[in-house]
């Protein structure tokens, strides 16, 4: 009501209106008067709450409720079960050695990518002939999707391809191995393909990261008497740090939802050795016909996924983005 | 301004393709339109999704498919091959979806049985009867409670395929009879530095086979039956199956790298292994000539290729004449317009198509007996004679029981073939499955 | 240090660091070998037949062997996905965050973590129970399903990122906009969106990119080929056409061609979108 009454006031004398306005919003700081703000708020933001519940929400609800039934995804939903499917799930080695392999993958993305790109970018952190190139070509295997990349991969890595060929090429012919076949070695043939589409976008990040760490510093150091390897330690490394934290974020919530390469490379075979907890959800919830099944499966990596990332915001993040809402970008 | 005039475009484009998007997904749907069987009388166009991928199989088709339109200038088939193994996971998916297929590939058995529940496949059972009756006891396969929801176009039976050449540069005369020469030449093929056997384990049905006829040699032909019936592998001899399975893969008669080999995707499955004479021998259906054919430029190799069935196992309690078989069918679904769909897969079972299946592609048994004749391969004869006197053909344990269940079983035997599990872990991996109906 | 008049040798140009500097090309060139010989691999298998390719994996092309298949319908399905995907998540993400960040009202930054929380929660995990929430809605082999869910799942981002742009923007434009007497939706249509270009254009190429390279949705959506998208049709291909290894080749090459065109031609605006990533969270 009182907007109504601002507003016929606005209407009549708009000067007026305007001073009260601004001098309201003076106190606190750059936001609207409260008139009209419901209607405005509610279109601004209901289409894309309404999207986001609907697609990214609604769905794991909906999961949590066909995980309680057997159903092979035809008919009507009539056989329930309880939190049998889940119990199902959790016992399941086959689940418990998919968990296992995603983890894998990702303490080796922590373990070797991120020194690896550390590394690379700190090598290429200045200004060369060609400097562009470089970056395209490094940045090029991102931007391919997962599953050319697998298709691509899978060309090379038959036996006696190309991959083959180069090793005997270069004198390490007694190193072949059978890349794919291998229950042993399975999985990190696929973390050697994963780390080729992805380090590119490490470097670039870190490069981007690097060019916040002011040479002042470094050159202020050096003066100082600091070796090259100390001005690393001690000053970039340390101012590094959001980006490297944000690096990691991004690379477990990949390693979380690795798929499309598992499942066209190797099917997460032979006998499940690179499985992944994705492919697995595919794997008997579809090809099995076990949609209650397979929404079990779905829930259970949703909580796993929610409570990694809310970990990780809450200790490793938090002072990190907390800077990034109240600071003006530059 | 500039960035109003921005917005407005990103919003028109946007308007426009999700204008575009709604119009093309309503014409992507078969233009028979919806609901059960009726009679069309314009022009109609069915979408049939086969594993035809290559040919001379993919030929064959599409001249049936023109042949057809011919006869019938209002029907238009589109021909949709998919790679088999693609099959397994699409299928299911397209039954669920609006808009499946008009005609897809049905190997019946349990698998049919399970599709059913999804209400999109057609009853033709008033529709062919006259055809079932010619085609015999063999339409059973794809019945489910005595109505009809496939039609099988060919009949399969799995067996050893060799390479008489291989065989002759290890010094082996005769194709094996018992498993215990099967073993012995194993061991002959590995002195002469050749893979003795072939298999694609990385699609797992395939291990699938080695399992079920270890069964077949094992269980009698009343505890076969009963075992489907029941969707259950709990009887002893199935694990007495598992362990001949167990002592048999002691012997390591497989390639190198077998694990991750593909049953029929490129030069380096198995089958191309024997087509190319890299591997002496594979444990596959009467289609694989037709599959080795499109993967090799050695047109020689047809001459080069033998059969012999499953060896029998002493001491073992089934018959040693029992065979393992299926075959391949189609259905219609329910969007399917009718009966445009029932007289396309009827002229597929018509005498010149079906000896044009098995002589030219090589797909197997005819479904039609009259086609009989026209089986060029020696070795098919000699199939399908072995076929007529069996004992009795047990329809591949992963396409007799239900879809979950089959696939349980495919997991189970190709993780015991990487050397997980234990043989009596697939009867219970069977059981479990089954427990989740 | 302003003013100073020693000469400050400059890091990168004390003889100490010499050695590192070829050590910096030697890596580099190794790093280009690494990244682009599989590529080439692929670009010059498509110009050889497939006896050659199985005869000899490494050798160079001979002549051109190709045939296109289905690619320019997957590239059509692909951009038409791509374009409403982001059109809506940039579009609805926008109207978002510029509630969420001029905006001052109860639960505003609970209703930000909503979005935010999609961020933890990969596309991936969500695919099956969004097949059968698309069954259920009859969206299945329709482009809009995998369009409107890709738009959801990048909204998240979108926002997360547009809103500190837009936070940053002075309040004093705000005033002099209210003096002019423009309404809030004049003053977000006409002021604050052109200022928010470059994180506008870093979204959407976002996005863009996430919807381009789509595999596992698409994979269960879409029944009939002719929807099918770019990174499916390439999968499918292999698997179809598996023995004519050469066609195999050429498809992927020519599904890498746009994506890698479309990074050339806005790799400045990606790199410096990742820049903006990292400098807005420095500590």
């Amino acid at each position: 009501m009182s907007g109504l009454t601002r507003a016929a006031a606005a209407v009549a004398d708009p000067t007026a209106a305007v001073v009260s306005a601004t001098r309201t919003e003076k106190t606190r700081g750059p936001f609207w008067r409260p008139s009209r703000k419901l209607i405005e708020l509610v279109v601004l933001l209901t289409p894309a709450l309404a999207l986001f519940t609907f697609f990214v929400l609604l769905p794991i609800c909906v999961a949590a409720y066909y995980g309680l039934f057997n159903w092979s995804g035809y008919g009507a939903l009539s056989d329930f079960v309880g939190l049998h499917n889940y119990r199902l799930v959790l016992d399941d080695p086959v689940f418990r050695e998919s968990v296992l392999h995603n983890v894998i993958i990702a303490v080796l993305s922590l373990v070797i990518q991120l020194p690896l790109s550390l590394a690379l970018a700190l090598l290429l952190n200045r200004r060369m002939k060609g400097g562009t190139l470089l970056r395209l070509a490094v940045f090029a295997p991102y931007v391919l999707s997962e599953a050319t990349t697998a298709v691509l991969w899978l060309l090379m890595l038959q036996p006696g391809g190309f991959v083959d060929q180069l090793f005997k090429a270069v004198g390490l012919g007694h190193e072949i191995k059978l890349w794919l076949a291998d229950p042993s070695i399975v999985l990190y043939t696929l973390f050697v393909v994963v780390t080729w589409k992805y380090i590119g976008f490490g470097i670039i990040l870190l490069l981007a990261g690097l060019q916040g760490v002011p040479v002042e510093l470094r050159e202020a150091a050096a003066i100082d008497g600091a070796s090259p390897w100390q001005v690393t330690r001690r000053i970039t490394l340390p101012l590094l740090g959001p980006t490297i934290r944000i690096w990691i974020f991004l690379s477990m919530i990949g390693s979380l939802q690795l798929f499309d390469i598992v499942w066209i490379m190797t099917i997460g075979g032979p006998a499940n050795s690179s499985s992944t907890m994705v492919t697995y959800m595919i794997e008997n919830g579809f090809r099995s016909l076990e949609f209650g099944f397979g929404s079990a499966v779905a829930v259970i990596l949703f909580i796993i996924s929610f409570v990694f990332a809310l970990l990780y915001q809450r200790f490793a993040l938090r002072r990190d983005t907390a800077g990034a809402l109240t600071r003006a970008v530059g | 301004m500039r960035s109003t005039r921005k917005y407005a475009a990103v919003t028109v484009a946007a308007v426009a393709a999700l204008a575009l998007a709604a119009c093309s997904s309503g014409s992507s749907g078969p233009s028979s339109g919806s609901g059960g069987s009726h009679k069309t009388s314009g022009p109609v166009t069915l979408t049939w999704w086969n594993n035809a991928t290559a040919n001379p199989l993919k030929g064959v088709y599409l001249s049936a498919i023109s042949a057809f339109h011919a006869a019938n200038p209002k029907v238009n088939i589109t021909d949709v091959p998919i790679q088999n193994e693609q099959f397994l996971t699409k299928m299911p998916l397209a039954l669920q979806s609006s808009n499946p297929p008009d005609i897809f590939q049905q190997w019946g058995g349990g698998q049919e049985a399970t599709q059913i529940k999804s209400g999109k496949l057609q009853n033709v059972t008033n529709m062919v009867s006259s055809l079932i009756t010619q085609l015999g006891p063999a339409a059973a396969g794809w019945q489910v409670n005595g109505q009809q929801y496939g039609i099988p176009y060919d009949l399969h039976m799995v067996g050893f395929w060799y390479r008489k050449d291989l065989f002759a540069k290890a010094g082996i005369k005769t194709p094996p009879a018992t498993l215990p020469e099967l073993n012995a030449d194993v061991t002959k093929l590995k002195a002469a530095g050749i893979a003795p056997i072939a298999v694609g384990s990385k699609d797992r049905w395939p291990d699938a086979f080695y399992w079920d006829y270890f069964a077949v040699r094992e269980c009698s032909i009343a505890t076969l039956k009963t075992a489907v019936k029941a969707i259950s592998a709990n009887y002893p001899c199935f694990a007495k199956a598992g362990n001949a399975l167990k002592t048999f893969m002691a012997t390591k008669p497989f390639q190198v790298g077998f694990l991750g080999t593909p049953a029929q995707v490129g030069a380096g499955s198995s089958a191309g292994l024997v087509a190319n004479g890299k591997a002496a021998m594979e444990l596959q259906g009467d289609w694989d000539p037709g599959v080795m054919s499109a993967l090799t430029s050695n047109k020689k190799f047809v001459s080069q290729i033998g059969w012999f069935p499953f060896p029998s196992v002493p001491g073992a309690a089934g018959s040693p004449t029992a065979l393992l078989g299926g075959g391949d069918g189609f259905s219609c679904t329910t969007t399917a317009p009718e009966p445009a769909c029932v007289n396309f897969l009827s002229y597929l079972d018509s005498a010149a198509v079906q000896e044009k299946l098995v002589s030219t592609a090589d797909v197997g048994l005819p479904a039609n007996p009259a086609a009989a004749s026209a089986l060029s391969l020696p070795a098919e004869r000699q199939i399908l004679a072995l076929s007529q006197s069996a004992s009795y053909v047990q329809n591949y344990f992963d396409i007799a029981y239900p879809t979950n269940v089959g696939q349980a079983l495919d997991n189970a035997v190709a993780d015991y073939f990487a050397g997980q599990g234990t043989p009596t872990g697939i009867v219970t991996a069977i059981d479990q499955a089954a427990a989740r109906q | 240090m302003a003013g100073a008049t020693v000469t400050v040798p400059s890091y990168g140009r004390r003889r100490r660091i010499k050695p590192t500097v070829p050590l910096s090309y030697l890596t580099a060139l190794v790093i280009l070998a690494i990244t682009l010989v599989p590529m080439l691999f692929v670009i010059l298998g498509g110009f050889r037949t497939t006896a050659q390719i199985n005869s000899s994996p490494t050798g160079l092309p001979h002549p051109w062997v190709w045939s296109t298949a289905s690619f320019w319908e997957n590239l059509g399905n692909s951009a038409m996905i791509a374009v409403i995907a982001t059109a809506l998540a940039v579009g609805l993400g926008a109207m978002a965050a510029f509630a969420l960040s001029r905006y001052d009202f109860r639960f505003r930054e609970g209703w930000y973590l909503v979005f935010a929380i999609g961020l933890l929660f990969p596309a991936n995990v969500a695919s099956l129970p969004i097949y059968l929430l698309l069954k259920h809605i009859n969206l299945l082999d329709n482009p809009l399903g995998v369009a409107l869910p890709e738009a959801a799942f990048s909204l998240p981002f979108t926002i997360i990122i547009l809103r500190p742009f837009m936070r940053a923007i002075p309040g004093e434009l705000q005033d002099a906009a209210v003096v002019d007497g423009a309404s809030r939706l004049t003053f977000f249509l006409r002021i604050l969106l052109p200022l928010s270009r470059p994180a506008l254009m870093t979204v959407s190429i976002l996005a863009f990119v996430t919807s381009w390279n789509a595999y596992l949705l698409p994979f269960l959506v879409f029944t009939s080929e002719g929807h099918f998208t770019l990174p499916l049709g390439v999968a499918t291909f292999q698997s179809t056409y598996s023995q004519n290894t050469a066609s195999i080749f050429a498809f992927t090459a020519l599904s890498m061609l746009p994506a890698l065109a479309f990074f050339v031609l806005a790799q400045r605006r990606i790199v410096g979108g990742l820049s903006g990533l990292a400098g807005s969270v420095k500590g």
